[in-house]
């Protein structure tokens, strides 16, 4: 008897601890997950929908509408929107690793070279953030084009003359590498930074005490131990650049059309194609999702090997 | 209870019905054209509210309408944008009722068949009769004036002559080897339009698969040599004076606009033929405000309306009186001409049946 009279009391205890629990849970991820339901789940499905033509816009021009698979099948057995898919994902690419390339060292230098003014040149790093994308893209058309700045300066120093600019500069897929490179180079030195700010300085003494070579204790200690702001900056680029259409539009031209003008176009031209737009939109959504599980589990197995 | 007082509302209104409708012939008969305008001015009376305008941005302008102000002073209308044809129809199957919208001509008959706009009543426009009779009989459908024509222009090749010399007058001079790199294309299913009437097609606006095959092959396969699509005259123009491009599908305001910036430029006619496109006033179905949508569409196309729209935007007008005061624009426009508009010349925009697949088959040339 004895021995169960503590259980009985402790059973209520248990309860109310185990209600509080239960109410405190939900509510702290109530809203969050109510939002990502609302404004993320939902749009997705409804996406998903027209993407098989279940929900479909007005029949502006008469349209008829019926329950198909034709979109899915357009994108894998055309091979137009494939080849443009893969045309975006090589820019991107490029453009990610050109970034983070020139990143580097720039968060490097803030984060280890021990300066009192690193938050001072952090702040002019990001400075750029202060006025518009739009207008930030649209300078590069005054820099690039056939009267821009760069083949003025050609002209006045005589390496090309007026009659012969270097004119594919802009709108090309040189200007959307470039100019998207400009864009996204202070978004990711800020996590490399953070991730090279937090790093033990004693792990680098120590390398240096066992013999290390600043070369070798950089790329056996500070290099793997950055790489999650690495791989996080890297996709901090990829991921919206992959479907970027604005810096396309503005200074790329034919060759520098991407997959996600072709996504906006076909969702706001004359003649909408939704249906076809939102499958494209999906099986964007569907590789980058899978990249960054890819990218994160190759995160997490590093971290554990590290360990 | 209920229901015999529906029944006894139903036969009073077609009692009314019949008896205004008795009241009306016979003042008709009566009174004329004098009891019609009477009638008019009653029913203006009766309207309210200001008149809504669908209407695409840079057309919300007073002197283009300064006419129905001076008619009815105060009351200004309400414009709402559109970006296309396509947003306008998805405006007002959202719900949004206008009593006035601007689609082009080769949308009149869809606007026509989607049931949110009616025909004109002509003898309310006194201004129609001085409209070019050919851009009149675009707007027409099933023998009805579903569209006022008011502004319009050319699509054909822009070039620079200091640095192109054309092998012949034709649409082959937008896909010119030698000019790689120098090329703009309308961001535009047109572009298969004019690819048929340059392939011979008979029906360029209606090809057959085999034809639009052709016509995207060759699209395609001249892509390579196209520096950009415009979408936006303003990119254009700014790439074109830049000579970033010397080469354009464009309108002749482009071409007055290269003039005035001192270019050296000339506008091609192919003889292909160039298109015409043509902006049609259409009349909101059910607008309670119909005879101020009337007085509207005949202030756009007033001669006064028409040589403004000229002088300040480089557009043709329909009005056969409007003339700009640019000698430059009224060559380009070929203004003193009215049959040059038209067929055999000219192509003035039409109906595409198979828009979907003209439009899937452009972007696929813009993605390949």
């Amino acid at each position: 008897m004895s021995a169960e009279a503590p259980a009985a009391e402790a059973t209520p205890r248990g309860r109310r601890t185990r209600s509080r629990i239960d109410l405190t849970t939900p509510g702290l991820l109530g809203l969050p997950v109510a939002c990502l339901l609302v404004f993320f789940l939902c749009p997705i499905a409804i996406v998903g929908a027209y993407s098989v033509d279940a929900l479909h816009g007005p029949s502006l021009f008469g349209e008829a509408h019926k329950l198909t698979l034709a979109g899915w099948h357009a994108l894998f057995h055309d091979g137009v929107y494939l080849r443009l898919f893969w045309k975006s994902v090589k820019t991107s690419l490029i453009v990610s690793v050109i970034v983070v390339a020139l990143a580097y060292p720039v968060a490097y230098y803030l984060a280890l070279s021990g300066t009192k003014r690193k938050y001072v040149l952090l702040l002019v790093l990001i400075a750029p953030f202060l006025t518009s994308y739009l207008l930030r893209v649209l300078a590069w058309k005054v820099i690039l084009g056939n009267r821009g700045v760069l083949n003025t300066f050609l002209f006045w120093t005589g390496v090309r003359s007026p009659d012969h600019p270097l004119s594919q500069l802009l709108y090309s897929r040189f200007a959307v590498i470039l100019v998207l490179a400009y864009i996204w180079i202070p978004f990711v030195a800020l996590p490399i930074f953070v991730s090279l700010d937090s790093l033990d300085r004693r792990l680098l003494e120590a390398a240096g005490d066992l013999g290390a070579s600043r070369w070798q204790a950089f790329v056996r200690v500070t290099l793997p131990l950055s790489m999650p702001g690495v791989v996080a900056a890297f996709l901090f680029v990829f991921i919206p650049t992959v479907g970027e259409f604005v810096t396309p539009s503005l200074v790329g031209g034919t060759s520098g059309y991407l997959y996600g003008n072709q996504i906006a176009d076909l969702f706001s031209t004359g003649y909408p194609d939704w249906q076809t737009g939102s499958v494209l939109a999906l099986f964007l959504l569907g590789v980058v999702a899978l990249l960054t599980i890819a990218l994160t589990r190759f995160l997490r197995l590093g971290e554990a090997a590290a360990r | 209870m209920h229901e015999g007082d529906d029944v006894m509302e139903r036969r009073l209104s077609r009692n009314d019905l019949l008896r205004l409708g008795a009241a009306a012939g016979a003042a008709g008969v009566l009174a004329g054209r004098t009891g019609f305008a009477d009638a008019a001015r009653a029913q203006l009376a009766k309207e309210s509210g200001r008149l809504q305008v669908l209407d695409w941005a840079g057309y919300e302008v007073k002197p283009l309408w300064t006419q129905y102000l001076a008619k009815y002073p105060g009351q200004k209308p309400k414009f709402t944008f559109m970006t296309n044809e396509a947003n306008a129809l998805a405006k007002m199957s959202a719900g949004f009722k206008p009593d006035v919208v601007r689609p082009y001509v080769g949308y009149v008959q869809d606007f026509a068949q989607s049931g949110f706009v009616q025909p004109w009543t002509p003898s309310l426009i006194p201004n129609l009769k001085q409209l070019n009779p050919a851009m009149v009989k675009a707007g027409q459908y099933k023998g009805k004036q579903w569209g006022i024509p008011e502004d319009w222009g050319f699509d054909a090749i822009l070039y620079r002559t200091d640095k192109v010399t054309p092998k012949a007058r034709s649409w082959s001079l937008l896909f010119d080897d030698r000019y790689k790199g120098k090329i703009a294309w309308f961001d535009d299913l047109n572009q298969l339009v004019w690819a048929g009437y340059y392939l011979g097609f008979k029906k360029p606006y209606d090809q057959s698969d085999a034809e639009l095959k052709r016509s995207q092959q060759l699209l395609k396969s001249k892509k390579k040599l196209v520096r950009m699509f415009w979408s936006s005259e303003t990119d254009m123009q700014s790439a074109f004076a830049s000579g970033d491009i010397w080469i354009a599908y464009a309108w002749p305001a482009d071409w007055a606009a290269m003039r005035a910036k001192k270019l050296k430029v000339a506008y091609m006619y192919p003889k292909e033929g160039a298109l015409s496109w043509i902006g049609m006033l259409m009349l909101g179905k059910g607008t309670s405000r119909s005879a101020h949508a009337h007085a509207f569409a005949n202030a756009w196309s007033s001669r006064q309306a028409g040589s403004w729209l000229e002088d300040n935007y480089g557009y043709g007008h329909s009005n056969t009186h409007a003339r700009p005061k640019s000698k430059d624009l009224l060559t380009a426009l070929k203004l003193t001409d009215p049959h040059a508009v038209s067929e055999p010349r000219a192509h003035i925009d039409r109906h595409v049946p198979r828009r979907a697949v003209y439009a899937r088959l452009w972007e696929e040339v813009k993605a390949s």
